[in-house]
């Protein structure tokens, strides 16, 4: 792809164990194109969090690299800022200064920094939230404050890691339409990790299906269906479906195949 | 727990009275709660026990601060430089075992009778316990949140201040509250072997007159204080920072 944001290179991960050398990725390409959002899916344990977290830099890639427009990706950047399923937000620190965290430790003066935070709140309606400490928030509001904190770093790509996996159906659906609000708005580049087929169907401008372990790219679904779409547009249903087929493939061939 | 004061009281005065522990010509020595009372009450008319209280807090806050301060630096570079870290872990353990008493010759030796003296034993006799405590308090820090900041662009001391250290408070607290009793008992007992003004050596000097009902009070007068400043400072810092982060109310 011309033009990509974000390249990944014959990427492979083993990890060294006591028990043995564990490889849970393989040869994986890809190319992101700027404002473009991906969704990752596979079967559990494929490999798809450890994808996330070499993109991130948060973990050294055994074989190939990352490439971020055309630069190799050594350790973690704040271009590159990662939404966790926990949300792993501060106690310490009340909903805005969480939310400054990263523009703190990148220095940005106050009155810019104040300004943004705010911005940023406002656009994922938590303003009424601002000064509230974070075990006073349900698990939706965790996250959006996750989201805040990392959008309000302006990051090339924006890395997703199951973000809404431990929420309830009907928030996780409410926190779809937020995450895609928030994508037309800012136009983030997005890689978006989960285990759930219709999530990725509904966010994803492709869906990228992992192979079982050791993961590898298995095969790209593409949808350019307008947004903000739900789980029951037709498109997104066709999607599931060859998804499902896909993974359940992936899965057959696993169990066949045991380790 | 009131109850079990007034009958340890009570049984006291009885034991006291009967003459259980020694015979009737040696009662001097084994003084009932009426007689601790009245050294209490002597003692403060003297301002005898303000001026020793004064001289032993502000001794030990001096102590407790840069013992504080200086395990801090210590474990922060122990758990900064994992290799140095532990190479010196066995060390700093063994050292904190070392009974702070044993300090107090050398002490003198170097720095004489003097204030310096009892300083350093207070600072050598906390510090390694504040180290090792201080050290084990900030790895437990839970990875995700060293995760996320890294992620944000932190890294190096920025991540300890901005991460560590908050993430770990709770335990902090439980390391000052380590190292402040190790810092008052080590002064104390060296003010027993050396001191001229003191809790410490008001104990010591009425073992001599002797005048055990003032020893006794003295004694009573460092429990409470031990147990008033572990009560009101740590106790209700630690419910603070609980409270503030919702470890109360999350369980």
């Amino acid at each position: 792809m011309k033009g990509a944001a974000l390249k990944i290179v014959s990427l492979g991960k083993t990890f060294g164990g006591k028990t043995g050398a564990v490889q849970a990725l393989r040869d994986v390409n890809l190319e992101v194109g700027g404002a473009e959002f991906v969704t990752i899916v596979g079967p559990s344990g494929c490999g798809k969090s450890t994808l996330l977290s070499l993109v991130a830099g948060l973990e050294e890639p055994t074989t190939g690299w990352v490439e971020m427009d055309g630069m190799r990706v050594d350790g973690p950047g704040a271009d590159r800022v990662v939404v966790f399923q926990e949300a792993a937000l501060f106690p310490w620190l009340d909903v805005q200064a969480n939310v400054q965290f990263g523009l703190k430790v990148a220095g940005v003066p106050r009155n810019e920094r104040q300004a943004r935070v705010a911005e940023f709140i406002k656009m994922v309606q938590l303003e009424n939230f601002t000064h509230a400490r974070i075990h006073e928030l349900s698990g939706g509001m965790k996250q959006r404050v996750g989201l805040a904190r990392a959008l309000v770093l302006r990051p090339r790509v924006l890395l997703m890691d199951e973000p809404f996996a431990a929420l309830d159906v009907q928030i996780r659906e409410e926190m779809q339409v937020v995450v895609q609000d928030l994508w037309l708005r800012n136009a983030t580049t997005t890689l978006f990790v989960t285990h759930d087929v219709r999530e990725a169907a509904v966010l994803g401008d492709r869906i990228v299906v992992l192979s079982h372990r050791p993961g590898t790219v298995s095969t790209v679904l593409t949808n350019d269906a307008p947004r903000p779409r739900t789980q029951n547009d037709p498109t997104v249903l066709e999607q599931i479906r060859k998804a499902n087929e896909i993974l359940k493939a992936e899965v057959t061939w696993a169990d066949q195949h045991p380790l | 727990m009131i109850l079990v004061a007034v009958g340890f009281l009570a049984i006291w005065e009885v034991v006291v009275r009967l003459h259980l522990f020694f015979p009737e010509e040696y009662g001097y020595l084994f003084p009932g709660p009426a007689d601790v009372g009245a050294a209490l009450v002597n003692l403060w008319n003297r301002a005898a026990l303000i001026r020793s209280v004064g001289a032993t807090l502000s001794r030990l806050a001096v102590g407790f601060m840069l013992s504080l301060v200086l395990g801090s630096i210590l474990a922060l570079l122990m758990v900064h430089f994992s290799t140095f870290g532990k190479g010196i872990q066995p060390y700093v353990l063994g050292l904190q075992t070392f009974p702070s008493i044993a300090w107090v010759p050398l002490s003198i030796v170097w720095f004489g009778f003097s204030e310096a003296s009892l300083l350093f034993v207070t600072i050598i006799g906390s510090l390694f316990a504040v180290t090792v405590s201080v050290a084990d308090a900030l790895r437990t820090v839970p990875p995700i949140y060293l995760k996320a900041a890294r992620n944000m662009g932190c890294d190096g001391m920025d991540l300890i201040l901005r991460v560590t250290v908050p993430a770990t408070l709770p335990h902090l607290i439980s390391s000052a509250k380590v190292g402040w009793s190790f810092a008052w008992r080590s002064l104390v007992g060296a003010e027993v072997i050396f001191a001229t003004v003191g809790l410490g050596f008001l104990v010591e000097s009425a073992s001599e007159a002797p005048n055990i009902a003032q020893v006794i009070a003295v004694m009573f007068v460092i429990l409470v204080l031990g147990v008033l400043v572990d009560r009101v400072v740590f106790s209700r810092s630690q419910e603070w920072v609980s409270r503030r982060w919702g470890l109360l109310t999350a369980r």
